[in-house]
């Protein structure tokens, strides 16, 4: 008590009012406050946040512009229709719309509900066509004429690889949406690109054992795949997970994206002595190519006295919703669906319901995520400026999301989660009209984290490249 | 081999010409007759898979593969007479624009009214029911064949024949087939050819409209599909020659036989290449096409 007093007469030797004295408490409770919001770090990047150099568009003048880039035509336009929901849901929720979804669930989480780091959200779209020179033509766009901070979107690989190295180059932030080939963050890794969607290595984990306890380890598969990066990636997982089981190979053909008729593909599986199809197809392809086997009679086909199947390796509610009765019994994997029951899944399903009147798809569920995750690294980081929001966003972990802690790795930029093995539900097991697909398994996490740099190709080694603000 | 994969790889092969053949009909009819190359052929092919897929989705796939081809006559006859008319004599590269400007602004209108997205047609369960043609073909075991496909085959085989029955058994044919080799003579011999052009350019429209309704449920539709179907179209009538209905039929049936004997082969990845290669091939040897006439392309 004595101390007490005799510093209030040391600070009234020093001229310091009462006033003064309550207004400076004031300011260092504020400051506790905000950090704990922020973190030590936060704090000290608030400082900061005035000293940075303008990077790609940085510094941000006015409103927070977010660069949406999804396919609005092309193969895969069902998926980008989703994310363009998924992604104005988002904002609508990061500025303080709406019941705030998966905001109430996410931990940790700096988001505010009053847009990021104190600015209104707003967007732009580009249509990526499904096509990787388009794709990189409106990011340019989104980049240069509207001076976007974040790219996000894209239910491609091809066209994630190409972005994200456009953004690289261009010192922008790419949140990934869609897109499952390993080399996104394996051999094309990029320090601007970051990849919350699971990847074929993680499909062929999740599947391999799955398959071969199913229809037997003696099994003679067809392969038919997607000519570009993701079809060649889950070829190898597949091949590598069903050949460990002791499935051999008969043969695979590769297929331009922009194949309507698979009948020529067919007619060569059905002419071989293969008893599985594996169609490593997304999208439009995939509801193409497996709709057509179906009326090939594929699946009442007998080979070497084993009933023949057919397995999508990388399913997804709104492909089964376009191939319709033909899905019954196909096994798949999923990253996931609006069929979980944690938290955040239940929060992201029910603010999509009551805004769109329908459950969101897994690209849905990949686009709102990366926007708050990149929003909440923003606000972690007390900046936008590029190199700074990275760093928050490496080696961070959250939760309810989705099922478990999600993790992402900082060294390769990928997001390790559980993921789902579903197969389709015959119509007389489902609920409604959105109820197409039974999860069989949830994998967790641990089964699918993999060494960083064992699924790079092996002559082509990953590196994120630098930041951006090296000396 | 066995019959049963023999009969499949026939089968396939036929059903991809086929698909080549109706497509490239119109095209080389509109060209042989107006020397017009006309690059809204794919915009004719999708006003009539979106209308064929309006049809087939309200009151059946049968119904619109009977109006389909009737609506598209019209629009084939208006087209020719508000647009196409204007530029019978303008220079070749006015006519590919005003026919390309067309498709792009029918794609894109497409693209407004129903989206982007591919829509597919509901086929009656009947089409979509497999049947075995083993029961019916001595000597095979077990084909399972998709009617629907069944029926492109039948359909572009009674289009073909019905096309040369017009051309070859009918006045009209006569005046269109005198028309192709010579159109100035025909003018002078007091021939309404304004009038004949313009029933060419609706029969031409017509058979876009039936590659589309036959197609569309095998590829679905979005607005990209008239320009996708265009190309190879093309390179049919340059295969089997400018103007000539016998050389699309070889051309689309030689297409269909090559993408899927290179499917089989140890190559499957250059099914789709094989085409281009082709029209390389036959070009450099022939470069009016195999059935070319003198002085038409």
């Amino acid at each position: 008590m004595a101390n007490s007093n005799d510093k209030a007469k040391g600070n009234a030797k020093k001229g310091i009012s009462r006033r003064n004295f309550l207004k400076g408490a004031a300011g260092v409770a504020s400051a506790f406050a905000v950090g704990n919001q922020l973190g030590i770090g936060g704090i000290h990047n608030l400082a900061r946040a005035q000293d940075y150099p303008a990077l790609g568009n940085y510094p941000v003048t006015g409103d927070v512009v977010l660069g949406l880039n999804f396919p609005q035509t092309g193969p895969y336009s069902d998926e980008g229709a989703d994310e363009f929901r998924a992604y104005q849901l988002a904002i609508k929720h990061l500025n303080g719309e709406g019941d705030g979804g998966m905001m109430n669930t996410m931990q940790p989480s700096a988001l505010t509900g009053e847009g990021i780091l104190g600015k209104k959200v707003t967007f732009v779209t580009g249509d990526t066509e499904t096509n990787s020179a388009a794709s990189r033509d409106s990011a340019r766009r989104l980049i240069e004429r509207d001076k976007a901070i974040m790219i996000t979107g894209g239910s491609s690989s091809g066209v994630a690889i190409a972005v994200q190295g456009l953004c690289q180059e261009a010192k922008v932030l790419f949140m990934a949406a869609l897109t499952h080939s390993n080399d996104t963050t394996g051999s094309d890794r990029k320090r601007y690109g970051f990849r919350y969607f699971f990847n074929t290595e993680m499909s062929g984990r999740a599947l391999g054992g799955l398959l071969a306890n199913e229809y037997g380890a003696d099994r003679r598969a067809y392969h038919l795949t997607a000519d570009y990066t993701w079809g060649w990636s889950q070829l190898r997982s597949m091949q590598e997970y069903t050949e460990q089981e002791g499935w051999t190979t008969e043969n695979n053909i590769l297929t331009p994206i922009t194949t309507k008729d698979f009948s020529p593909q067919l007619t060569q599986v059905l002419n071989s002595d293969a008893d599985t199809l594996v169609l490593n197809f997304y999208g439009q392809n995939m509801v193409d190519s497996l709709t057509q086997a179906v009326d090939f009679g594929m699946r009442e086909r007998t080979v070497n006295g084993k009933d023949f199947q057919i397995v999508v390796p990388l399913y997804s509610r709104l492909m089964a919703s376009g191939a319709k009765d033909n899905i019954e019994g196909i096994f798949g994997t999923m990253n996931w669906s609006y069929k979980l029951q944690d938290e955040g899944s239940q929060a992201f399903t029910n603010s999509f319901v009551e805004e769109y009147g329908t459950p969101p798809s897994q690209a849905a569920h990949t686009s709102y995520v990366q926007t708050l995750l990149y929003a909440d690294a923003c606000e972690r980081a007390g900046t936008f400026y590029p190199p700074e929001v990275i760093r928050a966003l490496e080696d961070h972990s959250v939760a309810g999301v989705g099922p478990g802690v999600c993790d992402y790795r900082g060294s390769d930029h990928q997001a390790f989660h559980d993921v789902l093995v579903v197969k389709g539900k015959p119509e007389s097991a489902r609920d409604d009209d959105n109820d197409l697909l039974e999860i069989v398994d949830q994998v967790d996490k641990s089964v699918l984290v993999y060494e960083d740099g064992a699924v790079d190709l092996p002559d082509r080694p990953g590196d994120l490249g630098p930041y951006g603000d090296e000396a | 081999m066995t019959l049963d994969q023999i009969i499949l790889q026939l089968l396939t092969s036929l059903q991809l010409g086929a698909v080549f053949v109706l497509v490239a009909l119109g095209l080389t009819l509109i060209f042989g007759t107006l020397g017009i190359a006309n690059f809204a052929h794919g915009a004719l092919y999708l006003i009539g898979a979106y209308v064929g897929l309006v049809i087939s989705n309200s009151i059946g796939w049968p119904w619109a593969l009977v109006i389909v081809p009737a609506i598209l006559f019209l629009v084939g006859i208006i087209f020719d007479r508000v647009l196409l008319q204007f530029f019978y004599k303008r220079d070749v590269t006015d006519q590919i624009l005003v026919t390309f400007g067309l498709a792009l602004m029918v794609q894109e209108t497409m693209r407004w009214i129903f989206g982007g997205t591919t829509q597919s047609f509901d086929v009656p369960r009947w089409a979509r029911r497999r049947i075995n043609l083993g029961d019916y073909i001595p000597g095979a075991e077990s084909i399972y064949y998709p009617p629907s496909r069944l029926i492109m085959i039948g359909v572009a085989i009674l289009a073909v024949v019905a096309l040369f029955a017009l051309l070859r058994y009918t006045k009209f044919g006569l005046m269109v087939r005198a028309g192709m080799r010579d159109p100035e003579m025909v003018r002078y011999l007091g021939i309404d050819s304004t009038r004949l052009f313009t029933i060419v350019v609706g029969l031409g429209a017509m058979f876009a409209g039936l590659a589309a309704v036959i197609n569309g449920p095998v590829f679905g539709i979005d607005p990209g599909e008239g320009m996708l179907r265009l190309v190879p179209a093309f390179l049919v009538v340059v295969i089997g020659g400018m103007g000539s209905i016998s050389g699309a039929v070889v051309a689309g049936l030689l297409l269909g036989f090559a993408t899927t004997l290179t499917t089989a082969s140890p190559f499957p990845q250059y099914s789709e290449v094989i085409v281009y290669f082709i029209a390389v091939v036959v070009l450099s040897i022939r470069p009016r096409g195999i059935f070319g006439m003198k002085g038409v392309g």
